[in-house]
C-alpha cells in the first residue's frame, strides 16, 4: 500500500462570486479564484475586461455589490483597516509624490504601513537597493525617468513585506530595458514566499511570470489554469506555415492525405496546415510538398499560445 | 500624513505665492490706490478768506476769529468792505468770501432772522469745503442764541437779560458733548480694513491647499495607494483638513503681522486676534468640505473655491465696506469674512475676548453648519 502525500500551501486570497455593477452595466460578473502563498496568479485580459475593478475590490478600495473576499482568513472590505496591512498595492498609474525624494516616498508609505525606527530605515535601504535607486535616493522623483518612477512605484508596494502583492499592469508605458528589470524583480518575489496578483494584457508577461492564469473578458473568467492547461483548451493543435512557389495546389492535395494533418489552407505563395504534433510531422510534410512540385523557401511551426487560447475562447484577439 | 503634506506644499512653493506674496502685493496696490483717503492723510493747503467787517458787535468778530484760528489748516482772513468781498475773492483767487450783515451781532442777540452770504473762490477745493463746513457749524451754534432769545421774549424777560442770554448761548460751550469710546468703535481704518479684508479673502484660497489636495491626489493616483494602507477611515480627510487649517492659520497670522508693519495698522490684543484667526480659519476650512463633496476634479474645485472666495470676500468687505439693510444685512452678518473684519475692528479699538463673542460665534457657527451640510450633501466621488 502506498501513501500519497499531497502538499498544500496556505491560501492567501480567496475570492468568491464577486460582482460589481455601475448602473445597468455589470463590470465584474461572478468572479471566483484563489491564490496560495508563493504563487503568482495572473489576470490576463484586454483593456476594459474588469481587471482593475477586481483588484480595487481585493485591495479594499471599493466595495463589492455581492460576493466575498477573504485575505489570510479575514474578510476584506473598504473598512477592513487591519487586513489592509497584508496588502501591497502597485497601482497602474504612478502613485508617488513628485516633490518628495525616493527615500522620503518610501519612508512616508512605510510609516503608514506601521513600520518605524530602525526597521523602517533598514527596510527602506533594502528596497532602494532592490529597485536600483540607492544612489538616487535623495533626489526628488520629479527628476526621475519613467522607468525609475515605475521601479519606485513597485518598491513602495514591497516595502512592508506584504502577504499579497497586487501589481496592476506594472509595465504599461515602460521601455524594454526597465520592463525586463521589473519582470525579473517580480520573478524573485514568489521565491520569497510572497503571493502575487498580477494583471496584464501582455500575453508574454503572463506566460513568463504566472503559475496560474485567469483569462478574463467582459467581467467574467473565461478559463483558469496553468499555461499548459489553458493551451490544451485549444485542442493542442499546431500550425505549420509553408512558404514557396511551384505547384502549391498539388502539394495541398497531397498533404491533406497525410495522417495527422487536419486542415490545409492557402494559395499560390504558401500553405497553412493545422496539425497534431507539428514538430513530429514536419519532416514528412516537407518531403511530401517537395514530391508534389512545391519549391519551399521557408517553413514555420506556430505553437498555440495564450493569444490562441483567448481567440479560441472569446472569438477576438487580445488587444493593446 | 500632515507633516508629509506640509513638506510638499512648502517645496512646491505655490502656497507662498498664492497665500502670502499675492495678497501682500494686492494690499500694497490697494493701499496706494485708496490709502490716501484714510483719516489724517489729507494735507490741507493754506487758505485765504475775504470777509466783510461792518459788524461792530462781538459775535461777528468771534466768527472770523474762529475761522482764522482753525487748528486743521492755516487760514488767513482779510477784512474788506462788504461790497468788495465778491470781487476780491475772485480777483485774488481766495478760497472763500464771507459777507456778514452790519447788524450781525444785534440780530443774533435779539433773536431776529439773519443771513450770511458765502462766496466760493474760482479755485474752490477741499479747503473751501472745509471752511464752509466750519462757518456752517459756527452759524448753527449762533442760531442757538437766536432760539434762546426768542424763548426768553415769549417768557417776558427784559431785553437786557435777553441779550445776555443769547450771547451766552451763542458763544458758550454746549451742555451735551458726544465722546467716542475705543471699544465701541468696531471700525478699522481704511488701511486696516484693506489688510484684514485681503487676509480674509486669501485665507479662503489658502485652506484649499488642504482638503482640495485630495482631488489632486486622486488624479495623480496616490489617493488609491493611501486608501489601501491600514489607516482608519476618515484619517485621510482629517489630515487634509488639518493641513488646510494649519496653512490658513499660519498664512493669516503672517499677513496680519506683515500688514501691520508695512501699512502701520494695529489690530489690538494678540490673544484676541489669535482667537479670531483660529475661528476664521475653521470657518474657511469647513467650506472646503462642501466643495470637495460637490466637484469631481481639482480643476472644478479650484473654480468653485475661487467663486466662493470672491463672493464671500467682496460681500464681507475685503475690498470696500458693503452696506445693506433688512434680510440682506442679516445674511451678510453671517459671512465669516465680515465677522472676521468686524472682530478685528473691535480688537483694534481695545476690545477683549468678551467683546468679540458675537463675531466668534458667527465664524464657529458657520464652521459647524458647513461641516454638517457637507455630510448631508451627495458625494460625487471626490472624498476619501
Amino acid at each position: 500500500m502506498t501513501a500519497e502525500v499531497q502538499t498544500q500551501k496556505a491560501q492567501v486570497l480567496g475570492v468568491k462570486g464577486l460582482v460589481k455593477r455601475y448602473g445597468d452595466h455589470t463590470v465584474v460578473d461572478g468572479v471566483s479564484f484563489h491564490i496560495e502563498a508563493g504563487e503568482t496568479y495572473g489576470l490576463l485580459g484586454p483593456n476594459g475586461a474588469g481587471k482593475t475593478t477586481i483588484i480595487s475590490m481585493v485591495a479594499g478600495l471599493i466595495p463589492a455589490d455581492s460576493g466575498s473576499i477573504e485575505l489570510v482568513g479575514s474578510a476584506m472590505t473598504p473598512a477592513s483597516t487591519r487586513v489592509k496591512g497584508h496588502i501591497g498595492l502597485v497601482p497602474q498609474e504612478l502613485a508617488i509624490y513628485p516633490d518628495l525624494t525616493a527615500k522620503e516616498n518610501l519612508l512616508f508609505f512605510g510609516r503608514l504601513q506601521g513600520l518605524s525606527g530602525q526597521e523602517l530605515k533598514g527596510r527602506t535601504a533594502e528596497v532602494l537597493e532592490l529597485i536600483g535607486l540607492a544612489d538616487r535616493a535623495g533626489e526628488q522623483t520629479k527628476k526621475f525617468s519613467g522607468g525609475m518612477k515605475r521601479r519606485l512605484n513597485i518598491g513602495i508596494g514591497l516595502l512592508h513585506r506584504p502577504t499579497l502583492l497586487i501589481l496592476d499592469e506594472p509595465t504599461v508605458g515602460v521601455d524594454p530595458q526597465s520592463r525586463n528589470s521589473i519582470l525579473e524583480s517580480v520573478e524573485g518575489l514568489a521565491t520569497e514566499g510572497m503571493a502575487v496578483l498580477y494583471t496584464t494584457h501582455y500575453m508574454e508577461e503572463a506566460e513568463r511570470l504566472c503559475d496560474r492564469i485567469a483569462i478574463i473578458d467582459e467581467g467574467k473568467i473565461q478559463a483558469e489554469g496553468t499555461r499548459n492547461q489553458l493551451v490544451e483548451l485549444t485542442g493542442g493543435v499546431d500550425r505549420i506555415d509553408l512558404h514557396g512557389s511551384g505547384n502549391t495546389s498539388a502539394a495541398a492535395t497531397a498533404l491533406r492525405q497525410l495522417p495527422g494533418v487536419q486542415h490545409v489552407d492557402g494559395g499560390a505563395s504558401g500553405l497553412a496546415l493545422t496539425v497534431h504534433n507539428g514538430p513530429g510531422l514536419l519532416a514528412p510534410i516537407v518531403a511530401e510538398a517537395g514530391r508534389a512540385g512545391m519549391a519551399l523557401t521557408s517553413v514555420e511551426i506556430v505553437r498555440p499560445d495564450l493569444e490562441s487560447v483567448f481567440l479560441h475562447l472569446t472569438g477576438k484577439a487580445l488587444r493593446d | 500624513m500632515v507633516a508629509n503634506d506640509l513638506r510638499q506644499r512648502i517645496r512646491d512653493k505655490s502656497v507662498f505665492i498664492f497665500s502670502l506674496l499675492v495678497p501682500l502685493a494686492l494690499m500694497g496696490v490697494l493701499n496706494l490706490s485708496f490709502g490716501g483717503f484714510d483719516t489724517g492723510n489729507v494735507d490741507l493747503k493754506p487758505a485765504v478768506v475775504i470777509a466783510s467787517s461792518e459788524d461792530s458787535g462781538q459775535l461777528g468778530a468771534a466768527l472770523l476769529e474762529a475761522v482764522d484760528e482753525l487748528p486743521v489748516m492755516d487760514v488767513t482772513v482779510r477784512k474788506v468792505p462788504a461790497g468788495h468781498v465778491s470781487r476780491e475773492t475772485k480777483d485774488t483767487g481766495a478760497d472763500l468770501g464771507i459777507i456778514l450783515p452790519a447788524d450781525f451781532t444785534t440780530r443774533v442777540t435779539s433773536g431776529q432772522a439773519l443771513s450770511v452770504q458765502l462766496v466760493e473762490g474760482d479755485a474752490a477745493g477741499v479747503e473751501t469745503n472745509v471752511l464752509i463746513s466750519v462757518v456752517d457749524g459756527l452759524l448753527e451754534q449762533f442760531s442757538a442764541g437766536t432760539v434762546t432769545a426768542e424763548a426768553g421774549d415769549i417768557a417776558g424777560l427784559p431785553h437786557q437779560v435777553l441779550g445776555g442770554l443769547a450771547q451766552q448761548a451763542a458763544a458758550g460751550t454746549p451742555a451735551l458733548t458726544l465722546s467716542e469710546g475705543q471699544a465701541s468703535a468696531e471700525q478699522l481704518s481704511l488701511k486696516g480694513t484693506l489688510v484684514a479684508g485681503q487676509t480674509g479673502l486669501f485665507l479662503l484660497f489658502t485652506v484649499g491647499f488642504g482638503v482640495l489636495g485630495l482631488l489632486a491626489e486622486r488624479e495623480e493616483g496616490t489617493l488609491f495607494r493611501l486608501q489601501s494602507t491600514p489607516v482608519a477611515p476618515g484619517t485621510i480627510i482629517a489630515a487634509k483638513a488639518l493641513v488646510g487649517f494649519v496653512l490658513g492659520v499660519v498664512a493669516t497670522t503672517i499677513l496680519l503681522a506683515a500688514g501691520s508693519v508695512l501699512f502701520g495698522v494695529s489690530f489690538g490684543s494678540p490673544a484676541v486676534v489669535a482667537l479670531l484667526v483660529l475661528a476664521v480659519a475653521a470657518a474657511a476650512t469647513s467650506l472646503t468640505f462642501i466643495v470637495a463633496r460637490l466637484v469631481r476634479s481639482a480643476e472644478q474645485a479650484n473654480i468653485a473655491q475661487s467663486i466662493i472666495a470672491m463672493v464671500l470676500g467682496i460681500a464681507g468687505g475685503a475690498f470696500f465696506p458693503i452696506e445693506a439693510s433688512g434680510f440682506l444685512a442679516a445674511l451678510m452678518d453671517l459671512n465669516p469674512i465680515a465677522a472676521f473684519i468686524r472682530g478685528l475692528g473691535i480688537a483694534s479699538g481695545g476690545g477683549d475676548v468678551a467683546d468679540i463673542a458675537v463675531p466668534l460665534a458667527v465664524m464657529l457657527g458657520f464652521a459647524a453648519l458647513a461641516t454638517l451640510a457637507s455630510r448631508l450633501l451627495p458625494d460625487r466621488g471626490a472624498r476619501a
